[in-house]
């Protein structure tokens, strides 16, 4: 509240620094909420494309495990599920993506050549192939769609999280500032006429003071006379 | 019953005869195709299915219950069919079902790899090979691998085991084991079959089963682009390829491609195999490969009718039934048309 501020000339100047820090600061944090926006609209593209590879792959998927089963039977498709040993592994690291951390996984041995599936090629078909060759493709669009949305999701917290500061410095701060900048050179300019005001009416009585002493002694005189 | 004494093809081949008339027809198939899984379970029960599915009703529904049903009366069917035969016949049958042992000491092996309790192993076996309760109640009592290998030690497959055990704790995963159960499986296939007329109609289709597993890995293997030898993999007996020949086209699939087609099978697998180039998937061709042995099959059980070969043509019709079956429940649990079953999953 303006009110609040003792309407000094030091307490203007302060404000005057505070408002153009917040202007600045403002105008950094635009550009920032800009280039996130942007950043965000390059990954949102990719998080289409990947949601949409992951459904396809999932439909692949399902379709050729739900063939291996209806042709070599569930049981010997459980059983080539069994034989695998070496299970999928993830790393995750980060990166900046202009000030945002934002995960980056990699992946190791999802794909795996016939040898290492672990189930033997003599007494196993070419559909337990596909299958595990679809369900690989799958978990690697999976991990990439993980690091993609994460980011994605990050990205979108931090849009949020400048807009808002964007919006508090643009719709309550500055217009506080300038409310209370205002504030103050009015009440300065209010108490610099007042004073003017009393110097001229200090003046005045000087002069009237002078004049009757100056009448007094000009009456003086002709008495005198 | 065993393989000493004289053989009894008469006998076999008339049982067998009878069963083969309970077989499921193509409008059978036809109508399966337009059922759910409920309503196959219920036709099934009506059928010659009808002790192994009350059997299981308690334990297991849906498609399991129509999957395990049918495994269960598939061993039921070859069981006995082993249990009628003697002598030769017994020899030339036991070697062809002996797949099904193969697949339950791999499933037995499987299971303790992935410490899985004895019944989830137990529900998977087929008991349809030649392997007795006992033997198979050992097996599932093993504890370890070096425990199955110790139950095998008196089969074909004890001495492949024990020589690929050495290379399974080197690698730690199970391919070394289960490539020599399936490498015993088919290098007894062709050992010492006799040179009578029918035998040797058995003996060429058995080639045939062994030339179009040879083709199908290899295609599987210069597909994958593995660094696999792809001599590891041949199988000894057949007339497509020898290991040198193999070893040598594996590595090029165009080469492959163009030596099965200008082959003796070019007739059988050529659509399938424009397919394979055009599609980039073995589906096909496997399917043609599998549409081809059962075709072989049919025209088997007509050319002499006592001999092995009508008791292969319905083994293989039965082994056809149970597939198409499957496939019929499998494929309405996963939502595929009538169309999409008919014309990708059931060979009739």
């Amino acid at each position: 509240m303006a009110k609040d501020v003792k309407p000094t000339r030091k307490n203007l100047m302060a404000i005057e620094d505070r408002i153009e820090l917040s202007e600045r600061g403002h105008d950094t944090l635009e550009q920032k909420r800009d280039g996130l926006i942007m950043e965000f609209m390059d990954i949102l593209d990719q998080a289409q494309d990947v949601r949409s590879d992951l459904s396809d792959d999932y439909e692949t998927a399902q379709r050729k495990i739900d063939m291996a089963r209806a042709m070599e039977g569930d049981v010997a498709v459980r059983g080539a599920a069994a034989a695998l040993k070496e299970h999928p592994e993830i790393t995750t690291q980060s990166k900046n993506i202009m000030g945002v951390v934002v995960p980056q996984i990699e992946s190791s041995k999802v794909k795996k050549s016939l040898d290492e599936r672990g189930y033997g090629l003599l007494g196993s078909s070419a559909r337990i192939d596909e299958a595990a060759d679809a369900y690989e493709e799958l978990l690697e669009t999976i991990i990439l769609a993980a690091e993609v949305e994460t980011a994605m999701k990050k990205m979108l917290e931090e849009i949020e999280t400048t807009k808002r500061r964007v919006n508090a410095l643009e719709f309550t701060l500055l217009p506080q500032l300038y409310e209370n900048q205002e504030y103050i050179e009015q009440k300065l300019e209010e108490q610099e006429r007042e004073e003017i005001f009393r110097l001229k009416k200090i003046k005045a009585k000087k002069e009237e003071e002078e004049e009757e002493a100056e009448a007094a002694a000009e009456a003086e005189a002709v008495s005198a006379d | 019953m065993s393989a000493v004494g004289s053989s009894n093809p008469e006998y076999v081949v008339a049982r067998v005869r009878a069963r083969r008339g309970k077989l499921y027809s193509d409008e059978e198939y036809r109508k399966l195709t337009r059922m759910g899984p409920a309503e196959i379970a219920r036709f099934m029960e009506e059928s010659t299915y009808e002790a192994e599915i009350n059997a299981l009703g308690s334990r297991h529904g849906g498609v399991d219950l129509i999957e395990y049903a049918l495994n269960r009366n598939l061993a039921k069917q070859f069981e006995g069919i082993l249990d009628w035969s003697e002598g030769r016949l017994y020899d030339l049958i036991a070697r062809y079902l002996r797949k099904f042992d193969a697949r339950n000491v791999k499933t037995v092996i499987r299971g303790i790899y992935v410490d899985a309790s004895t019944e989830e192993i137990e529900v998977d076996l087929i008991r349809a090979g030649e392997f007795d309760d006992r033997r198979i109640r050992r097996l599932l009592e093993a504890e370890s691998i070096e425990g199955v290998i110790e139950v095998l030690d008196d089969t074909i497959y004890g001495p492949a085991l024990e020589e690929a055990y050495p290379a399974y704790e080197e690698s730690g995963i199970l391919v070394p084991l289960e490539n020599a159960v399936d490498r015993t499986f088919y290098d007894h296939l062709l050992s010492e079959l006799g040179r009578d007329e029918p035998t040797r109609q058995y003996e060429s289709f058995l080639t045939a089963e062994i030339d179009f597993r040879n083709a199908r890995n290899a295609l599987r293997l210069a597909r994958s682009g593995a660094d696999i030898d792809p001599a590891e993999y041949f199988i000894e007996g057949g007339d497509l390829f020898t290991r040198d020949t193999l070893a040598r086209l594996a590595r090029n699939l165009d080469e492959l491609v163009e030596y099965i087609a200008e082959s003796q099978y070019a007739d059988d697998l050529g659509p399938a195999l424009r397919e394979l180039e055009e599609a980039d998937s073995l589906i096909a061709f496997e399917h043609a490969t599998d549409a081809a042995l059962l075709a072989y099959g049919d025209q088997l059980g007509t050319i002499h009718p006592v001999s092995v070969t009508p008791v292969i043509s319905y083994i293989l019709a039965k082994e056809r039934e149970v597939q198409n079956i499957r496939a019929i429940a499998r494929g309405k649990e996963a939502g595929l048309s009538d169309a999409e079953i008919e014309e990708e999953l059931v060979i009739l």
